[in-house]
C-alpha cells in the first residue's frame, strides 16, 4: 500500500525547489547499513513501496528494513487531452523530497553481504543514484 | 584505556574561517578546536589520517602537542561532510586523567542467541553505542556484549561493564531484542484498495464547521 499522510492542512502544494544537500536524515541511525541518495529528486510513494517489496522478497523474513523517507508532498497533474487553465489539477501522486545525502532505507539484523544485495535491489527501483553505507564513527 | 594514549601534533591556526579551513583540508589537515578547563579556546589543525585512524581504533583521549606542550584532550564532537564519510572538524576538550567524563563507547556484540535461529526471528540492536560515565584513564575502547544467552530482550543491566565504568541509561533500557516477522500480506489487493484513499484535509473540515455555524445563526 503506497504511503501518504493521514491528515493534511492543504490539498495542493506549489512545486518548490530543492537546493543544496541533505542536512538532516543523512546518516545511518536505526539499522546497521543504509542506502544513501547521491542526487536530488522526488521519490514517489510507488517507488518507495517498490523498493520495500524488492528488499522484503529478497530478505525473506530475515532482517528488518527501515524506510527513512516519507511521501508528504502532493504532486498534481492535469489529465491527458485537457486544455490549459481551469485551475490547478488534482493530486496525481505523493512524493518525498530527496536531496544528496538523504538516507533512503536502512537494514538491520543481516550480514553485510546480504544487506548489500538487498539494498542494491532497492537501488534499482529508485530514480536517483544511490550508494551503500555503514554507520559512521561515533565519539 | 588498554593501550597508550596516542599523541598528535597540533598546529595553531592563525587564520580561522571556512576559506582557510578548506585550504587546510586540501593539505590533509583537519581543522579542530581545543577548549575547556577555564582556558581560552585554541583553533588548531591536526593530521586527518592519523586522527581518523585513532578514532577507528576506539581512541577517545589524545595528547595534543600544541606549541611543544602536550595537553590531554577528549574528543568531544566530530563534524562530517554531507555524505557522512569524511570528518571535516573535530572538537577537543581539555581533561585531567583522573576526572570523570561522559562518553559514548561502541558496543561489540558477539554470539548468536538460540532464539534468533528460529525462522522469522529478527535480532535487532537498539543501541550500537552506550553512554557511560568513567574516569578519563578508564575509558574502554569498546564494550563487549555476549548475546548468546539472551532470550528475547537484552537490557543495559545485562552488560558486564569494566570496573569503574557505569552506564548513564536506565538499567531496564533495551539494547537488543528479537522480533518475529510475519509473512507480508500486502499484495496487489491492498494496493487497489488504497488507490481511492485520500488524506483528510484539516482546513476544509474547519471551513465546513464555520459555515454550519453561520447558517445556524
Amino acid at each position: 500500500m503506497p504511503r501518504m499522510p493521514k491528515r493534511i492542512k492543504f490539498r495542493k502544494q506549489q512545486r518548490g525547489k530543492m537546493r543544496g544537500n541533505a542536512t538532516r536524515g543523512n546518516y545511518v541511525s536505526y539499522g546497521e547499513y543504509g542506502l544513501q541518495a547521491l542526487e536530488t529528486h522526488w521519490v514517489s510513494a510507488r517507488q518507495i513501496e517498490a523498493g520495500r517489496i524488492a528488499a522484503q522478497h529478497f530478505l525473506r523474513r530475515q532482517g528488518k528494513v527501515f524506510i527513512r523517507i516519507f511521501p508528504d508532498k502532493p504532486i498534481s497533474k492535469k489529465p491527458l487531452e485537457t486544455r490549459m487553465g481551469k485551475g490547478k489539477a488534482d493530486t496525481d501522486f505523493w512524493a518525498a523530497r530527496v536531496k544528496p545525502g538523504t538516507m533512503l532505507y536502512e537494514i538491520a539484523g543481516v550480514p553485510e553481504d546480504i544487506a548489500k544485495q538487498a539494498l542494491a535491489r532497492i537501488a534499482h527501483k529508485m530514480p536517483v543514484r544511490c550508494r551503500f553505507v555503514g554507520r559512521r564513527i561515533a565519539v | 584505556m588498554s593501550h597508550e594514549t596516542p599523541t598528535l601534533e597540533a598546529a595553531v591556526r592563525e587564520r580561522t574561517g571556512s576559506r582557510y579551513a578548506q585550504r587546510l583540508r586540501k593539505l590533509g589537515q583537519l581543522p579542530a578546536i581545543v577548549y575547556g578547563h577555564g582556558q581560552d579556546p585554541v583553533a588548531v589543525s591536526v593530521d586527518e589520517t592519523a586522527l581518523v585512524r585513532h578514532l577507528l581504533q576506539g581512541a577517545h583521549v589524545m595528547n595534543l602537542k600544541i606549541k611543544g606542550a602536550a595537553q590531554t584532550c577528549l574528543v568531544k564532537d566530530l563534524q562530517f561532510g554531507y555524505l557522512g564519510d569524511n570528518v571535516i572538524h573535530a572538537d577537543f576538550t581539555r581533561v585531567n586523567l583522573d576526572e570523570e567524563v561522559t562518553v559514548n563507547v561502541h558496543l561489540r556484540y558477539s554470539g548468536t542467541p538460540a532464539e534468533a535461529e528460529k525462522p522469522g526471528a529478527v535480532l535487532t540492536h537498539e543501541m550500537t553505542e552506550l553512554e557511560v560515565i568513567c574516569k578519563v584513564n578508564a575509558i574502554p575502547e569498546e564494550i563487549r556484549v555476549d548475546q548468546s544467552d539472551m532470550e528475547t530482550v537484552l537490557t543495559v543491566a545485562d552488560i558486564i561493564l569494566p570496573p569503574g565504568v557505569r552506564a548513564v541509561a536506565d538499567p531496564d533500557t533495551a539494547i537488543a531484542h528479537i522480533t518475529y516477522v510475519q509473512e507480508d500480506a500486502s499484495g496487489e489487493e491492498a494496493e487497489v484498495e488504497a488507490e481511492g484513499a485520500q488524506p483528510e484535509v484539516i482546513t476544509e473540515a474547519k471551513d465546513d464547521g464555520d459555515e454550519s455555524k453561520e447558517s445556524s445563526d
